[in-house]
């Protein structure tokens, strides 16, 4: 690899950051404003892009702010790894914007200047985190992520969302103090933080207790953010937040940089061999794989369609952290693949989570009999991204299981891949019925799904891991009918201010009615993101040599010293 | 008149201080301009100063021609240079805030100007008794410009403020009485070597060291010794407080850095293990007890000063680790520290004039309406939490590698957790501001508030964010300048 | 070790004067709940740290450092010419504690601490 200094990577973050106070300063030119956002998301996808060919050929590009803290840097190093995320965070930004802009309108929001503000702000942190050439400055932007978030999670600004907003800070910040803890503890160790393919080679000479800590706390500290469990609770409750929040930041960019981190941990900081060596391997590998397979079995019982999504998230980032641990060669190739295949997949699936939100005010999943008719595309789109997040060939999500399992096979690892194939099946469990209601019930026929309440399974009023609704279908069809009382346990935001005259969910007295298959069920700015996002996760499906994410993930893995592709 | 620099700087303010008490005389109006004009010469030349000690090192001066350890000395190196520079920016800044928001009697500016001088002396001093003199002429003219508030609060609050002062500022006479009785000097260099003949583990200098850094601590407000703290910063006018919250406190944790290196020195803290540890866990118990009270407390201004509580055991910890990291850490945060805190209290000024409000439950929903203050607010808040890139953040991140250095995990521990705290009472401040309802009618803060605010406000409240976040940039000048005075002071 | 300690008793009794008025003075500030009070107990703890300070200086036999009477052992001047400074110090302080005490009994007519405390936080 090559170092070449250039000032594309700082571009790459700061022109969105610059866009801030444009942005903010277009208050009442809500066109011109989008016009901004849009500009400059196509224009941090085309810097970022420009960096695409020479990363494949082996360069990297470099660039330092100069001498910061004693024998520390703050620099920006745009690598195969970091750029594999900045592309997918910057690709996926211009999809969210248009959506945004969709979703936004639709609902006549409040505060959509702060909304898309914030929203630039966020990725201009998140390529900050791909790009960091140390933890230091991975952790600047880290909290910087966190801190221009947090408006869009409060973005209600009703007592739920504050909580919510609360509760982010407390884990994110929290978070980020472990990470603080353990970047002091590998600069005390060996006097540098700068990522090295391979791993520190101070670290491997240092106290094995002291670099166990170190690894402890920096794997706690972006698991927070990757939403490895027990730390795994605000990302349900965040859902709060408008749903392109939830697409772009809550199932990509954020979470992404916690796992991200931990890429970045385990390749770059410790490197696989160290790593073995001082045991660390086995419990990541284990509380991932508890977490997968854990956050599914939570999701079955989610009648909410955003957090049953949130937790097919916990359970799929846990996947990649998965595949991380298992330092195997494919198996590594699998989890970062799965970064790029979870994101157009999950983002498929919010943003029709989101058409359906704004064009029928429908969040339960129990209310969704039948919705085939009304959002044909929709649905379809949702079935072709549930399809690829359990893994059935032609979608996405099939490729980088294939690398996992094999991986995990070949690791040695029976019970991961176990782990693997079991999550898969609940994936099925807990997304089919879904698709099937939708296309072959109707509101007024259908069975009820196997939403699964009590620990043990059944039913019962007891809920943890989130306030599952425990309404039976049938009376809250009937509360859904009679608009005037208001759903208590309503997550998703409906704008306070209209929340008592607006219809409640489900479908209309009269049943769904029925729209075409050319777009008569929502507008192009919505239904336009969504097929981009399902299209790309078929094209990743199809041909993954093709789309590039699979030829950078293969560069990051073969220039690991000691990994066998 | 390079030479002359560090006596001129204390002369300078307190001749101007008496210029608005002569000239009342004949006008009522003159100490604005006047303080406005000795306070940018007075800043021009800590610049000059600043500027000297980084080019050339150590200045020192004996005043009237007598040569320590027998005359007074002022000696000024990176650390109280930075402190010098520090006090003029800030004097000027607060005065662009004064000018409109007042106090506007030429008296108010005649103690304005005492109390520049009083911390320029205390900065510059090297002369334990000499520094006892400034420190109770900081006191004196502190006192007297938290009465000036029009509310009689605020001289029941000023009355509080001194009598716990002068106790502390007595100890500390108390001790450097010991630290006379032990070595027959008071030059800080002389006695840096006269206490190490004495001896260490001799009571007499180790009375003196319980008693000078009990007496400054009293000053610095660490908790339990912080009690007049919240009073006088909560009823003072907002020009003080802003002026008092960013120096005083701040050139008193100074003084104490002074004594830990220039006096007792490094060596008196390791050969002394539990007078390092009892400074440090003093230091851990502010963090923690300062942030629970800020957190408990509801009106903003009374967090703010519980905050300083728990900055300076931050600052104080910094200093006690005594790594050369953890001085610069501690440095960087004490000159950060008084930059947001200052600002944080502008801005509550500004949006208490422009709203009304001056609860945390007034808070909510202002932010839309006084825009320009609250978003400096919330900058300056999470610059105070310690997000990167804020300079907030860099004095953390020195202070808590200088303690794994140190090996004193418990310290690194409440470090670490200080940022958590500080973010519990500063978030649901900041979301308050963004996220709530008002509480506030509009018609009701006009009429009730109703003082206007100007654009010298607004400026200092935006110059404060700005700051906040560009000092991180100042940061390894800073650190240049403290290695070329700190090694010896430490003596690596 | 009893000799030494009455040797002490004996040659050191400055010092008890000094703890003496330290102690009055710390309590005055504490318990007294007039304002008035507390502000003298203030002076009478200052006036202990000034009485170390000149005792201090003092030595057996020694002569006031005048150098105009010929020569001999000259207690210190040192101490004095710094209590000098402090004596000016402390007058300072006490007189701006008693003008705030003047300005907080006109407005609340008391000077009662505890009095006080109920009217300041009404």
């Amino acid at each position: 690899m090559t170092d070449v200094a250039s000032i594309r990577p700082l571009l790459a973050v700061l022109v969105s950051a610059v866009a801030i106070p444009i942005i903010l300063s277009l208050k009442g030119r809500p066109n011109v404003r989008e016009g901004v956002t849009l500009t400059v998301a196509a224009a941090k996808f085309a810097i970022v892009a420009s960096m695409v060919p020479g990363v494949l050929s082996g360069t990297v590009y470099v660039f330092s702010f100069g001498q910061f803290a004693t024998g520390i840097q703050l620099a920006l190093r745009a690598d195969p790894l970091g750029l594999l995320f900045a592309a997918l965070a910057s690709l996926l930004w211009i999809v969210t914007s248009f959506y945004s802009i969709g979703y936004m309108r639709g609902l006549d929001e409040h505060a959509q200047t702060r909304y898309f503000a914030s929203f630039a702000a966020s990725l201009a942190s998140a390529v900050g985190v791909a790009f960091s050439a140390n933890l230091l400055t991975l952790f600047v932007f880290y909290e910087l992520l966190t801190v221009s978030t947090y408006p869009l999670v409060t973005h209600d600004e009703t007592d739920e969302a504050r909580a919510a907003g609360r509760k982010y800070l407390a884990y994110t910040f929290g978070g980020g103090v472990a990470v603080l803890g353990g970047t002091v503890l590998v600069f005390f160790l060996t006097g540098t933080t700068a990522f090295t393919p391979g791993g520190i080679e101070a670290l491997a000479t240092a106290d094995p207790t002291l670099a166990r800590a170190a690894f402890a706390l920096l794997a706690a500290g972006f698991g927070v953010k990757a939403a490895l469990m027990p730390v795994h609770s605000w990302l349900p409750d965040a859902m709060v937040a408008p749903t392109p929040v939830s697409g772009l930041l809550h199932a990509v960019a954020v979470v992404k940089s916690g796992v991200f981190g931990i890429a970045r941990l385990v390749l770059d900081v410790y490197g696989t061999d160290l790593m073995s060596d001082l045991g660390v391997d086995l419990p990541l590998a284990a509380v991932a794989a508890f977490t997968l397979l854990t956050a599914s079995v939570i999701a079955l019982r989610q009648d909410n369609l955003k957090r049953r999504l949130a937790y097919s998230t916990i359970s799929q980032l846990s996947y990649i952290v998965l595949g991380l641990a298992l330092l195997e060669g494919q198996a590594l190739v699998g989890g970062l693949l799965h970064i790029p295949a979870h994101a157009f997949m999950k983002l498929t699936l919010f943003f029709c989570a989101g058409a359906i939100h704004v064009e029928t005010h429908t969040d339960d999943i129990s209310d969704m009999a039948g919705i085939g008719t009304r959002m044909p595309l929709t649905m379809a789109a949702f079935a072709v991204a549930s399809a690829g997040m359990a893994g059935i060939p032609l979608v996405a999500g099939f490729v980088s299981k294939w690398y996992l399992v094999i991986g995990a096979l070949e690791g040695g690892g029976l019970v991961f891949a176990a782990a693997l194939l079991v999550s898969g099946v609940l994936n099925i469990a807990y997304f089919w019925p879904i698709v099937y209601q939708a296309y072959f019930e109707s509101p007024e026929s259908h069975d009820e799904k196997p939403l699964v309440e009590a620990v043990l399974g059944g039913r019962s009023v007891r809920a943890d891991g989130g306030d599952a609704e425990t309404v039976d279908p049938e009376t809250e069809e009937a509360a859904a009918d009679d608009d005037e009382v208001p759903d208590p346990q309503h997550i998703d935001h409906l704008g306070k201010h209209r929340e008592d005259v607006e219809h409640h969910g489900g479908p209309p007295a009269s049943g769904w009615d029925q729209r075409n298959w050319r777009g008569a069920e929502s507008t192009w700015f919505m239904l336009g993101p969504i097929l981009t996002a399902a299209t790309l996760s078929l094209l990743l499906g199809i041909v993954p040599r093709g789309v590039v994410f699979l030829r950078i993930v293969e560069t990051i893995v073969g220039s690991l010293p000691g990994v066998v592709l | 008149m390079i030479e002359h620099l560090p006596v001129l700087l204390v002369v300078l303010p307190i001749v101007g201080g008496t210029v608005p008490l002569v000239a009342s005389l004949f006008t009522d109006r003159a100490g604005w301009p006047v303080a406005t004009l000795t306070v940018f010469v007075h800043a021009v030349l800590a610049g000059l100063l600043g500027w000297t000690v980084w080019t050339e090192g150590v200045v020192s001066y004996a005043v009237g021609g007598f040569a320590a350890p027998y005359g007074i000395e002022l000696v000024v190196d990176g650390l109280s240079a930075s402190v010098v520079v520090l006090v003029g920016v800030v004097a000027l800044g607060v005065l662009a805030y004064a000018r409109h928001a007042g106090p506007h009697s030429n008296a108010f500016y005649s103690q304005y100007l005492l109390l520049v001088t009083g911390l320029t002396g205390m900065t510059v001093t090297g002369d334990v008794f000499n520094l006892y003199v400034f420190l109770e002429i900081t006191g004196l003219a502190a006192y007297g410009l938290v009465a000036s508030g029009r509310e009689a609060s605020s001289a029941v609050a000023a009355l509080k403020y001194l009598i716990i002062g002068t106790v502390g500022a007595s100890l500390y006479l108390l001790g450097v009485g010991y630290a006379l009785a032990a070595t027959g000097t008071l030059n800080m260099t002389d006695l840096a070597d006269k206490l190490a003949a004495v001896g260490y583990d001799s009571t007499l200098v180790l009375t003196a060291f319980g008693l000078m850094v009990g007496g400054l601590t009293v000053k610095v407000a660490l908790f339990p010794l912080h009690t007049w703290q919240p009073d006088a910063y909560a009823n003072a006018p907002d020009s003080v407080s802003a002026f008092i919250s960013a120096l005083v406190s701040t050139v008193s944790a100074y003084a104490l850095a002074r004594l830990l290196f220039s006096v007792f020195t490094v060596e008196f803290l390791e050969a002394v293990p539990g007078a390092r540890w009892a400074l440090l866990t003093l230091a851990s118990v502010s963090i923690v007890a300062g942030s629970a009270l800020a957190v408990s407390q509801n009106s903003v201004q009374r967090m703010l000063a519980y905050s300083s509580v728990s900055q300076f055991g931050l600052v104080i910890a910094g200093f006690t680790v005594a790594t050369p990291i953890a001085v610069v850490g501690a440095t960087v945060h004490l000159l950060g520290h008084a930059v947001m805190k200052g600002g944080l209290f502008a801005a509550s000024g500004v949006i208490e004039r422009e709203t009304g409000a001056t609860t945390v439950g007034g808070y909510a929903g202002m932010a839309a309406r006084a825009p320009v203050a609250a978003g400096s607010f919330a900058v300056l808040a999470l610059a105070m939490v310690g997000v990167p890139p804020a300079v907030g953040f860099v004095g953390k991140w020195y202070i808590v590698v200088g303690a794994v250095e140190a090996g004193v995990w418990p310290v690194v521990a409440v470090l670490l957790a200080s940022t958590l705290l500080t973010l519990a009472y500063f978030a649901r401040l900041v979301e308050r501001l963004y996220f709530a309802e008002p509480t506030i009618r509009e018609e009701a803060a006009v009429a009730d508030g109703g003082a206007s605010v100007s654009t010298g406000m607004i400026a200092v409240v935006v110059v404060a964010a700005v700051l906040a976040v560009a000092l991180t940039a100042a940061v390894p000048a800073l650190e240049q300048v403290l290695e070329q005075t700190l090694p010896p002071l430490l003596n690596q | 070790m009893i000799p030494l300690q009455l040797d002490l008793l004996t040659t050191h009794y400055n010092y008890y004067a000094v703890v003496l008025l330290l102690g009055i003075g710390l309590y005055m500030l504490v318990e007294s709940a007039n304002l008035v009070k507390k502000v003298i107990g203030m002076n009478v703890f200052q006036t202990g740290i000034f009485l170390f300070f000149i005792t201090l200086a003092y030595r057996t036999g020694g002569n006031p450092p005048v150098i105009t009477d010929g020569g001999g052992p000259y207690v210190s001047p040192l101490p004095h010419v710094l209590i000098l400074t402090a004596i000016v110090v402390g007058v300072s302080l006490t007189a701006v504690a008693l003008a705030l005490i003047v300005r907080i009994y006109a407005e609340y007519g008391t000077l009662d601490e505890d009095t006080l405390e109920q009217l300041y936080y009404d």
